[in-house]
């Protein structure tokens, strides 16, 4: 293990190849384009043994890296926004056919009107699609749950495609320190590669055949059960990683908790910002006000256990960057699903790279505990001075 | 796999798994044998399977051809012509 400082997409194109990926398919957007130009540089150097197939779209850098997954080797892809939802349709495909994947999706705001800067609307749209999503929160969040993330889609117990968000120019860009496993350790972690089946020109079968409508159903079901199943698997792998890889990280739990113990009030969050929520709530604690963070790591699957756990006995306030049109946040939906007798408020904020630090955060949160119910959209001026500090560190 | 949850969208190909689509035909492909050169073409560009070599000659299997028309389109020699079914 070796500290560097580098930035979210540096990290990822490392995992990757740590990872021993053989296959990617590959095309750009930002703010993941810099995640390939890094794979296609150490290509050119020789350090990397994953053969990079340049496509004509997304829609062809998913087909392209299923493809290849589908014959038997490990492969990756990355896109955002746009890019993501032109592959919409092949992200079903792979979830449906039950082929490990693992994709990058550097999020983005979602255009009309066109906007690069960051939200989650992009990755919270494949919510229902199949594939274990999960989000970063760091740069080197996003190196782990990468390599992580080829453990847990090649288990039996899974063998469901896995996603990882990552805040587009937030993480993609901003370069942090990052321990950065060396090869023997990923090694070691890593077991072969696994799949339900593999092309065979040998052995041929039809994918993704004309099932029946109650063949059609059982396979549907299987995916949901998978995902349920796969709770105690990444469990697993994020205790394995812990012990063989980098120490560092809270890998033990789907989500993560902070100073909730003795709250009377919780932030659920998700993503970069998350930190920015934890520096805010000690700030109201020197305050006297009892509030703690609880960050979403995982969408799918969802950690209902750890959720009802954390958050029955508190007034909840879930922030989203991203939005359900007419019906509100998702995660604040999916928090609401969980806790139906619990006050919740949902606040919708930081679409489209709207700048929430933490002195919006404490706005948000005195807002909220004076009345804890309903929906609400925050603009940031309400918070008047903005304060620059290098991010903060979880230990 | 010993999970018994675990269901994967695959199938082994075998002759008929999808019934007997012959009978969705609506036009017939007529092989005209004395035209036939024996090229294979239809054989190759046949998306069903159902062109059958005998002697160096072609022959149909109706059991199971849809009627689509390849064949008869692809034949150089114009040996195959499609004829109603009614």
């Amino acid at each position: 293990m070796m500290e560097k400082v580098i930035s979210g997409n540096d990290a990822v194109a490392l995992a990757v190849k740590l990872s021993r990926v053989k296959v990617t398919g590959i095309y750009p957007i930002t703010p993941q384009t810099y995640i390939i130009e890094s794979l296609s540089e150490m290509k050119d150097r020789g350090e990397l043994e994953t053969e990079i197939i340049r496509v004509e779209s997304e829609h062809s850098a998913m087909a392209a890296t299923f493809g290849a997954a589908a014959a038997g080797v490990r492969a990756y892809t990355a896109t955002a926004s746009q890019g993501l939802l032109y592959m919409h349709e092949m992200v079903w495909w792979v979830a449906g056919s039950r082929i490990p994947v693992v994709m990058t999706v550097g999020t983005r705001a979602v255009g009309p009107p066109w906007n690069i800067w960051n939200e989650h609307t992009d990755f919270m749209s494949e919510r229902d699609s199949g594939w274990i999503m999960a989000f970063a929160s760091t740069p080197q969040e996003a190196m782990d749950l990468t390599i992580m993330a080829f453990r847990i889609t090649e288990d039996e117990r899974v063998f469901l495609p896995m996603m990882i968000g990552m805040d587009g120019f937030i993480l993609s860009h901003t370069k942090t320190r990052v321990y950065v496993p060396s090869q023997e350790e990923v090694d070691s972690y890593l077991p072969p590669r696994r799949q339900p089946y593999v092309l065979d020109p040998e052995d041929p079968i039809a994918m993704g055949n004309m099932f029946s409508p109650e063949d059609y159903m059982k396979l549907r079901e299987s995916i949901h059960r998978a995902q349920i199943a796969s709770k105690e698997v990444i469990v697993e792998a994020g205790k394995e990683y812990m012990k063989r890889v980098v120490p560092i990280g809270s890998y033990s739990t789907l989500n993560e908790s902070y100073k909730l113990e003795d709250a009377d009030y919780a932030v659920v969050i998700m993503g970069a910002w998350s930190l920015d929520a934890m520096q805010a709530v000690d700030e109201l604690r020197k305050e006297g006000l009892k509030v703690g963070v609880y960050r979403i790591r995982f969408v799918r699957p969802w950690a209902e256990e750890e959720v009802v756990k954390a958050l029955s006995d508190k007034s909840v306030l879930v922030l989203d960057r991203s939005v359900s049109f007419g019906r509100g946040g998702q995660l604040y939906t999916e928090v609401k699903a969980s806790l139906p007798d619990t006050d919740i408020k949902g606040v919708i904020t930081g679409l489209g790279g709207v700048s929430i630090g933490k002195n919006e955060m404490k706005v948000i949160i005195r807002k909220f505990v004076e009345r804890p119910q309903g929906i609400e959209w925050f603009y940031p001026k309400e918070a008047r001075k903005i304060e620059l500090r290098s991010p903060r560190y979880i230990k | 796999l010993s999970l018994n949850y675990q269901l994967f969208p695959i199938s082994k190909p075998a002759k008929g798994a999808g019934g007997k689509t012959g009978n969705w035909r609506i036009v017939r492909p007529l092989v005209h044998e004395d035209k036939c050169v024996g090229c294979k073409a239809c054989y190759i560009w046949c998306p069903e399977g159902t062109i059958i070599i005998k002697n160096g000659k072609v022959a149909v299997d109706y059991e199971y051809c849809k009627g689509c028309g390849i064949c008869s389109n692809v034949c150089p020699a114009k040996a195959i012509e499609m004829v109603s079914e009614s």
